[in-house]
């Protein structure tokens, strides 16, 4: 049985659209200013919102309380620069050094007692967030981590080896595990548990099947209880300018269907998972005359699993022109920390200063 | 050692390295090789226990290469007044003729724009480009005690390039102020760090400003000053003290984006606070200007405490973890009496009697950067310092630059022991040749080392023990993998 908490993290690359994911229910503004893009039917989650119908798939983890969803979330980015406001999120301030989830490894425990997959990102390079972590990793399949090394001898080798060394005995021999654990992973049959049921790119298209072969890797890693602490994938594509839905729909059919089975396979071992998913903004509120949308602020934030307080959280501003932000924007009314610093308390963190120097909490109740 | 264990032993590697089928042609193959210039072989004879000219390569260099050895024992008729000569010459770098590698640096132009162009670059360009040219100087450069005293000093005076602007001023810190002071004055190796945009950006110095509005220094660059660069946590200052830094070092700023000139030091007299201050017992007058910094270099340069701070520090790197208070006390005294000269205080921790000791010997645990790096030497591998070898170091924690705070990577094994798997991986994958643009000949190496157990003594240090034996002989394939994922070449 799994007892290691993961923060998971996605990324959602390009600016997601938060009026789309989520969209306001009986809002006059919101159908006058996307005449042709808005919403209009989803899962009902209250009298204010629902999610996209192809996040359909979620709504019983949030009917089960198990899933926070905070709207005219963001970070304190005016630039509407992908690079800068990326990179501003993952930083988690804009002169700190490391990524937040460097940080937050750093100083949560020891950081010698890191284990050999502390830190990973399912993809070609490990993620900003991740930077002065311990140690990290990025792969994008089980075989790259397990290299060429297949050879039990030299491992039984190693291990007499090193046996009678002082310093160095206990974590050869931890080394070794780890070791014949991947190995073993990467020999076992990839089987999901509980029936859950990947996106495959007949089902769901080939951007929901690769988003799920990553989510099924973090899965396998978690059930077999490497010792990892924080995983990142990201999920590209979200920049909207023209023909809005057809950039959307087959990301948020990913998401959708990618989480719900990612979710499945964990079972009971949610309790340990946080999932957050992030963009690094929002859109603007108006459509443009390409069908799309323009940079904005504030975007949604999810948080799932790892015994979050769920609901939809945060103050909603409404989207009248007294709120709007610069060229029409969202305003950002929840900084995207004070949803992460609880979800990190969750993960034994204890010193916000040291994971958000730059930051003044005000935490959500998530 | 039995006679036909040895015979059966020098078979089985020889098997293993493919090497049999090549004896006769490799005169050939050495042409253009890392062998091609190989010095006339004396032969290897190793002790049984580390010897004082193994001990010297290994603690004062990133490894010890094939000709290492050869090259040292030649300084002198005896072997250790040829290791004090060779250390004797690696305190003067620039007498080192270091082309071969100067050239392999070359090739990564952008480290050598000056800082205004360095701003034309991507970050990510820069990043790559100084990892690998950091990697190619441990691996090739002959001023290999210059290089380790580099890697000192960026974790003494550490700086993230993940912060701000740093992504571009850490190619220049690293160029002109960490590498050009290494083994100079320590008084003017901290001045060219307090002057440095990069540590005024990385330690927020530059915003540290006074105005008619009643805006206070920043402290963070004086606290770090005196509690990490110079007196050390014990070094008896008081909180007054870093906030009377702070004024004397407020106005001195970095030039800002987009303008002419940028990322130049200037001092901004109307962001300074003039007015008298004290700083460790000492009054600095009012109205001193820019000077209040050349008194704070002065003060905390020479004071006593700095002293034993970095002499501390210098013995927990080159000698013990827990390094003795004689050899502190004698590296202490040869940084005072030489008012901080970095090659006599190198001098007299070489002279110590701790380092000197046979039983300190191979007790220092290589960190990531240093084992990935001993690995190259001591295969002579041929390696471009590529991609590779990042992801190694990233997986083992310790790429160069990247270490978000200012107390620098850990200097004590018990930080780095959870590393073992990724370095038994990269000792594996580096062997069978399989990391891309990086490159062992076997059959090369075989052949400078005379026979298996050459390699063998020449990889350890010293001969391998008959128990070492018996592991290496159960393990045939894997023979130089073996070696370099033994606990003996994880130190040094």
């Amino acid at each position: 049985m799994t007892t290691q908490r993961t923060l998971v993290t996605i990324f959602l690359r390009g600016g997601a659209d938060g009026l789309t994911l989520l969209p306001p229910i009986n809002d006059d503004v919101y159908r006058r200013s996307r005449p042709t893009l808005a919403v209009s039917d989803g899962h009902r989650l209250d009298d204010r919102f629902m999610l996209h119908p192809m996040l359909a798939p979620l709504a019983p983890l949030y009917d089960a309380g198990q899933m926070a969803i905070i709207p005219a979330c963001g970070s304190d980015d005016s630039t509407r620069s992908h690079f800068y406001a990326q990179d501003l999120m993952e930083h988690g301030g804009a002169t700190v050094a490391g990524g937040w989830i460097g940080r937050f490894l750093r100083n949560a425990k020891n950081p010698s007692a890191a284990g050999v997959l502390d830190a990973v990102t399912v993809g070609s390079a490990v993620s900003e967030s991740l930077r002065g972590a311990p140690n990290a990793t990025a792969f994008s399949a089980l075989e790259d981590l397990v290299g060429s090394n297949t050879d039990r001898a030299m491992l039984d080798t190693l291990a007499r080896w090193y046996a009678k060394d002082a310093l160095l005995g206990a974590p050869a021999t931890a080394a070794v595990a780890a070791s014949v654990q991947l190995q073993a992973l990467q020999h076992a049959e990839d089987k999901p548990q509980h029936n859950a049921e990947y996106p495959t790119e007949k089902s769901h298209g080939g951007i929901a099947a690769d988003f799920g072969k990553k989510l099924r890797l973090i899965a396998r890693l978690i059930q077999a209880d490497l010792g990892m602490r924080s995983a990142c994938v990201d999920l590209d594509g979200w920049d909207s300018h023209f023909m809005q839905s057809s950039v959307m729909a087959p990301r948020i059919n990913a998401l959708g269907a990618g989480l719900a089975a990612f979710i499945t396979d964990l079972g009971s071992v949610l309790d340990h998972v946080s999932i957050v998913v992030l963009s690094e903004f929002g859109r603007r509120v108006a459509e443009n005359t390409s069908l799309g949308t323009d940079h904005g602020r504030g975007g949604v934030t999810f948080v799932i699993g790892g015994g979050v307080k769920g609901g939809v959280k945060g103050t909603w501003p409404g989207l009248n022109d007294d709120v709007l932000e610069g060229p029409g924007d969202v305003p950002v009314t929840t900084d995207y920390r004070d949803v992460l610093w609880p979800v990190l308390q969750r993960h034994g963190a204890t010193n916000a200063h040291a994971v958000f120097p730059e930051h003044q909490l005000r935490s959500v109740e998530i | 050692m039995n006679l036909t264990r040895r015979a059966l032993l020098t078979h089985s590697m020889l098997a293993s390295t493919g090497l049999l089928a090549l004896n006769g042609c490799a005169e050939k193959l050495l042409e253009g090789t890392p062998f091609a210039n190989a010095p006339r072989k004396t032969a290897l004879s190793l002790d049984q226990a580390i010897d004082y000219p193994s001990h010297v390569l290994m603690r004062l260099s990133y490894g010890i290469h094939p000709f290492d050895r050869h090259e040292l024992l030649s300084l002198a008729n005896n072997p250790d007044d040829a290791a004090n000569a060779w250390i004797e010459q690696q305190l003067g770098p620039e007498s080192i003729d270091d082309q071969v590698c100067e050239r392999l640096i070359r090739r990564h132009e952008a480290l050598e724009q000056p800082l205004g162009e360095l701003f034309e670059y991507k970050e990510q360009v820069l990043l790559r480009e100084i990892t690998t040219a950091t990697l190619l100087r441990a691996v090739y450069s002959q001023r290999q005690l210059h290089e380790r005293l580099i890697g000192f000093w960026h974790d003494h005076f550490n700086v993230d390039m993940s912060k701000g602007e740093c992504a571009w001023l850490t190619v220049a810190y690293d160029r002109d102020v960490i590498r050009t002071h290494a083994l100079g004055h320590f008084s003017e190796l901290l001045r060219a760090v307090v002057l440095s945009p990069a540590m005024l950006w990385y330690l927020d110095g530059r915003v540290n400003r006074v105005n008619e509005f009643g805006m206070k220094p920043n402290e963070n660059y004086a606290r770090e000053l005196l509690e990490l660069h110079t007196l050390g946590l014990d070094g008896d200052y008081t909180q007054t003290d870093i906030m009377e830094i702070a004024r004397c070092l407020s106005g001195w700023s970095v030039r800002e984006q987009r303008r002419f000139r940028k990322g130049l030091v200037e001092f901004h007299p109307d962001q300074h606070d003039p007015g008298e201050k004290k700083v460790l017992g000492r009054t600095i007058p009012a109205g001193g200007g820019e000077k209040d910094l050349d008194q704070v270099i002065d003060l905390v340069a020479q004071h006593p405490a700095t002293a034993r701070h970095l002499a501390r520090k210098l013995c927990q790197h080159f000698i013990h973890d827990q390094p003795s208070s004689s050899a502190i006390a004698a590296v202490e005294q040869a940084f005072i009496r030489s008012q901080g000269d970095l090659a006599v205080t190198m001098r007299a921790l070489t002279a110590s009697t701790d380092f000197h000791a046979p039983e300190l010997r191979g007790v220092k645990l290589k960190r990531p950067f240093h084992f990935l790096a001993s690995c190259l030497r001591v295969t002579a591998a041929e390696s471009d310092g590529g991609r590779p070898l990042h992801e190694y170091l990233q997986r083992l924690g310790q790429l160069p630059f990247q270490f978000p705070t200012p107390d620098g990577q850990p200097d004590q094994a018990e930080a780095w022991t959870g590393t073992l798997l990724w370095r038994w991986r990269f000792a594996d994958e580096l062997t069978r040749n399989h990391l891309h643009k990086t490159r062992i000949r076997h059959s090369d190496l075989l052949r400078h080392c005379g026979s298996p157990s050459g390699v063998i003594s020449h990889v350890l240090g010293r001969q391998a023990h008959a128990d070492e034996k018996e592991l290496l002989l159960a393990n045939q394939e894997h023979t130089l993998a073996l070696l370099l994922a033994s606990p003996l070449f994880q130190r040094c």
